[in-house]
C-alpha cells in the first residue's frame, strides 16, 4: 500500500513540475547583456536602418527581439514564438474588443502585417503605408469609384482620410467600423442647427433621419452627395409627393402605405402588376415595394436596396447559394451567363408573372432558354411540346428536363446529376451499365 | 434438505436477483435509446399517382391538395384553373371525379376541407379565400367581419381547425386572424418579431397554431389559449431549403414542405427532427417543387407535385 502512496505522490510531483511553467528571471540561463535583442543585432544588420526610421515597434526599440522572436528554434516562421495571426494578440488584445458591431476582416484574421510593418516604418503606428493610400490597396472598388465620381465628400481628402468616418480594427457602436452611428456621425462635421441645413431639406425634420438614406458617404456625381440612383422626387426636392407637409407634426409620415403610395406615380405598373396570376409576396405585405426598392437614392439602378443577386437572397438564400456554389465549381464551364453574373431578373420577372417560378413565359423551357441560347443547335436530342417526358407523362421535355437554371454546385453544365450517364439513365434506362 | 443446498439456494437467488437487475438495466437503457429515435423509423411508402381528370385531362402545376377521413380528396389543379373533386379509396382513385370551375375562381393554391366537407380554395390572383359547397357549388368570398385597427388584411395562406374556425395568414398587417366559421373576427395573433416571412399556417389537433418562416427556416407555435408566438425550431436550413408549407397529423407531428428541395422534412410535436422524405426529381415518388401536402387519420399522404403536375399518394409506414 505504502509503495502505491509513493506512486502516486512521484506522479503528483510530476504533474506539478510539468503542468507548472518555468519561472524564468533575468539569470536562469545567464544571458550576456544585450542577448534579449542588442545582440541580434551585430548579425542582421539591416535592422540599423529601420531603427533610424521615425516610427518603430517599442520592443526592438527596447532592444527586446526576444518579444517575439525565439532565439533557437521555433515551430513559426522568422523564428517567432506563436503564429503570426496570433502573434500580436499577446499585447494587443484590446484592438478586437469582444462587444464590437464591426470588424476589420484583416484583423480578425490576425492579418496585420496587411497594414503594418512588424518593426518599423516612418509612417505613424508603424503603419506601411500613410492616409487613405493604405485603404486602397485593398479596398481599390473604392478608389476607382473615388477616381471617376464628380463630386468627393471632402473628408476622404482631409486630415486622416478614412480614418475620419472609420475606425481601423473595431467599432463597437456601428457597421462599416464607422466610429459613430449615422446621423451622430454626421452631425460632428455638418451642422443641423444652421439655416442652410433646414433649407436644403425643404424644411423637413431630418436632424435624426439616416443621412444615408440620400447621400451616399463617400461621394457621387450628384449635388449634394446624393446617390448616383436617385428617386425623381428626391432629385427635384418634390419630398410632399410622397411625405406629409413639413409643417405637419408628422412630417415624415407618407401620405399612404406602401404599395398604394408607389402606385400614385406608378399606377400601369402596379395594375399590370396586380393583374397577373402570381404577384411575387413581398409586394403584398405590410413593406411592399421597399422590400426590394429604396424609396429615396441608392447606387444600384432601379433603385435597389444591393445588387440584384443581394436582393434576391435575402429571402432566396438557399438558391443564391447554389448560385455561388456553381460558380466556383470548377465544371462551370457551361454556367448560364445570368447564373454567373447574378442576374436573376433575367430569367425570373421580380413583380409578378402568370406562370409559376415567375417565369416570364409560359414555357419553362425552349422559349424562355432560347432567349440566349440557340436550342436548336443543342444536339439532336427531342425536345418541345411534342415529346412526353418518360417519367412523367405530364410533362414535355424541355430545356430543364436535363438543366436546372440556377445552378447545381459540383455538377457539370448545370445537370441534376454529377454527370452525364446519370442523368440519361433516368430516361434510358434500358441504357444502363 | 442436504447440507450445503441452503447456500446453493442463497447464491441462486443472489444470482437471479443479479440476472433479473442486470436485464432490468438494459431493458430502461434500450428504451432510453429508443425513445429519441422512435421517430426515425416514419417513412412514406409510395402507392400511385394521379395525373388526370376522368376525361384523361392531364393536371397543369397542381399547387393544393386536401383530403379528409371520408375517401374525399379535392386538387387545386392551379394551371387549368380548375378543382378537382376525387373519391381516394383503397389505395386507389375511383371513377366519378367531379371538376369544379366556378366563375368566381381564377387562380386556385391552397385548398382545405371542413368537418361538413365545404371547401375553401385561396385564389392566388385575387387573393381572397372562396367558399363552395361540398358539391363545389359557389357559396361567396370569405369576408371576415368586425377586424379590429387594422382593418385592411392580405391572406397568403389559411387553415381551417376541427371546430371549423378558419385561420387567415395575413402578411399585410402581420398579424393571424381567428375567425368563427361563418366569418365572425374571434382574435387575432401577432406575428413574433424578426421573422423573415411566413409562407404558411396549420392548426394541429389540439388547436395549435403553427406558422413557418420560409426564409429563416423556423417552425413557430402559438397553443390554443395562448397570446403570442414562441418558436419550437432553431434555423432549419441543415435540413430543409425553403419551407413553403406546413401540415399536422393526428398526433401532432408537423410535415413541412420543402419546395426547392422538393422533399418532406417531419418534425415532433416539440419540433424535433425526425425524418426527411423524398428528394427533387421527376420520377414517380420524386417530388419537383412540391406546394401542399395533407395527411389524413388513415395515414394516407396527397402532396400537390406542383411542377411535375401531378399528385402523388404515401402512405405514412411506422
Amino acid at each position: 500500500m505504502s509503495g502505491y502512496i509513493a506512486l502516486f505522490s512521484l506522479c503528483l510531483m510530476g504533474f506539478f513540475i510539468l503542468a507548472t511553467p518555468p519561472a524564468y528571471s533575468a539569470d536562469t540561463f545567464k544571458l550576456k547583456p544585450g542577448a534579449r535583442g542588442a545582440t541580434c543585432l551585430k548579425c542582421h544588420e539591416n535592422f540599423k536602418e529601420i531603427l533610424k526610421k521615425g516610427y518603430v515597434h517599442p520592443l526592438l526599440k527596447k532592444g527586446e527581439c526576444t518579444g517575439c522572436h525565439v532565439p533557437h528554434t521555433s515551430s513559426h516562421k522568422s523564428l517567432l514564438v506563436a503564429d503570426t495571426t496570433k502573434l500580436c494578440y499577446n499585447c494587443h488584445q484590446k484592438v478586437l474588443p469582444e462587444d464590437r458591431r464591426s470588424a476589420h476582416e484583416a484583423v480578425v484574421e490576425g492579418n496585420c502585417t496587411t497594414c503594418h510593418a512588424s518593426h518599423g516604418s516612418n509612417n505613424k503606428f508603424i503603419l506601411l503605408k500613410s492616409g487613405s493610400e493604405l485603404c486602397f490597396d485593398c479596398h481599390k472598388n473604392m478608389s476607382d469609384y473615388l477616381k471617376n465620381v464628380r463630386f468627393k465628400h471632402p473628408s476622404i481628402e482631409k486630415g486622416k482620410g478614412c480614418l475620419n468616418c472609420h475606425n481601423p480594427h473595431a467599432s463597437a457602436e456601428s457597421d462599416h467600423l464607422l466610429q459613430k452611428k449615422v446621423p451622430a456621425l454626421c452631425k460632428e462635421c455638418h451642422k443641423t442647427d444652421k439655416l442652410t441645413f433646414k433649407t436644403t431639406h425643404m424644411e423637413y425634420p431630418v436632424v435624426d433621419a439616416d443621412c444615408n438614406s440620400c447621400h451616399s458617404p463617400h461621394g457621387s456625381n450628384n449635388r449634394g452627395i446624393v446617390f448616383n440612383v436617385a428617386h425623381a422626387d428626391v432629385t427635384k426636392k418634390r419630398c410632399n409627393q410622397c411625405h406629409k407637409e413639413p409643417t405637419s407634426p408628422n412630417a415624415l409620415k407618407t401620405k399612404k402605405e406602401t404599395t398604394q403610395l408607389c402606385r400614385e406615380c406608378h399606377q400601369d405598373m402596379v395594375d399590370q402588376t396586380f393583374n397577373k396570376n402570381r404577384v411575387h409576396w413581398p409586394l403584398v405585405d405590410k413593406v411592399g415595394c421597399l422590400n426590394c426598392h429604396d424609396p429615396h437614392a441608392t447606387k444600384e439602378e432601379k433603385l435597389l436596396k444591393g445588387s440584384i443577386v443581394d436582393v434576391c437572397g435575402k429571402c432566396h438564400g438557399d438558391t443564391v447559394e447554389l448560385q455561388k456554389w456553381s460558380i466556383n465549381n470548377p465544371k462551370n464551364e457551361k454556367l448560364c451567363e445570368p447564373v454567373k453574373k447574378g442576374e436573376c431578373t433575367s430569367c425570373h420577372s421580380p413583380h409578378a408573372s402568370d406562370n409559376i417560378l415567375l417565369f416570364p413565359q409560359q414555357s419553362t423551357g425552349v422559349e424562355l432558354c432560347g432567349r440566349c441560347h440557340e436550342w436548336q443547335t443543342h444536339s439532336t436530342h427531342p425536345i418541345g411540346e411534342k415529346i412526353i417526358d418518360p417519367r412523367d407523362k405530364n410533362l414535355t421535355v424541355e430545356c430543364i428536363s436535363c438543366h436546372k437554371a440556377c445552378g447545381t454546385g459540383n455538377n457539370p453544365a448545370m445537370l441534376p446529376f454529377s454527370n452525364t450517364y446519370e442523368l440519361c439513365i433516368q430516361c434510358h434506362p434500358e441504357r444502363r451499365r | 434438505m442436504p447440507p450445503g443446498t441452503e447456500k446453493i439456494t442463497e447464491m441462486t437467488k443472489g444470482l437471479t436477483n443479479k440476472i433479473c437487475g442486470m436485464i432490468a438495466v438494459t431493458l430502461v437503457s434500450v428504451l432510453f435509446l429508443l425513445v429519441p429515435f422512435s421517430g426515425a423509423a416514419i417513412k412514406f411508402k409510395y402507392i400511385t399517382s394521379i395525373y388526370t381528370d376522368d376525361q384523361g385531362v392531364p393536371l397543369k402545376e397542381a399547387e393544393g391538395v386536401a383530403c379528409n377521413n371520408q375517401t374525399h380528396l379535392i386538387v387545386a389543379d392551379t394551371g387549368n384553373g380548375r378543382l378537382l373533386k376525387y373519391i381516394f379509396k383503397d389505395g386507389t382513385v375511383e371513377t366519378g371525379t367531379v371538376e369544379i370551375k366556378p366563375d368566381q375562381l381564377l387562380y386556385p393554391i391552397k385548398t382545405e376541407i371542413n368537418s361538413r366537407g365545404e371547401i375553401y380554395i385561396f385564389d392566388r390572383k385575387e387573393r381572397r379565400i372562396v367558399r363552395l359547397s361540398p358539391a363545389g357549388e359557389f357559396r361567396g368570398y370569405l369576408q371576415p367581419v368586425g377586424l379590429p385597427s387594422p382593418t385592411g388584411y392580405v391572406p397568403r395562406s389559411f387553415t381551417i381547425d376541427k371546430e371549423d374556425n378558419i385561420y387567415i395568414l395575413d402578411i399585410l398587417s402581420e398579424r393571424v386572424l381567428t375567425l368563427s366559421p361563418d366569418g365572425r373576427y374571434l382574435r387575432h395573433l401577432e406575428f413574433p418579431q424578426g421573422y423573415g416571412f411566413f409562407s404558411d399556417i396549420t392548426v394541429d389537433y389540439a388547436g395549435t397554431v403553427l406558422i413557418v418562416d420560409s426564409v429563416k427556416g423556423i417552425v413557430y407555435r402559438a397553443a390554443k389559449l395562448s397570446t403570442g408566438f414562441s418558436p419550437i425550431t432553431k434555423n432549419l436550413k441543415e435540413y430543409v431549403r425553403f419551407p413553403a408549407s406546413l401540415t399536422s397529423d393526428n398526433r401532432g407531428r408537423i410535415y413541412l414542405v420543402d419546395k426547392n428541395g422538393g422533399s418532406i422534412i417531419i418534425l415532433g410535436q416539440d419540433g424535433s427532427f425526425l425524418g426527411r422524405q423524398s428528394s427533387m426529381g421527376w420520377k414517380e415518388g420524386w417530388l419537383n417543387y412540391p406546394a401542399q401536402m395533407c395527411i389524413n387519420d388513415k395515414g394516407e399522404i396527397f402532396v400537390a407535385d406542383t411542377n411535375n403536375s401531378r399528385v402523388q399518394v404515401f402512405e405514412l409506414v411506422e
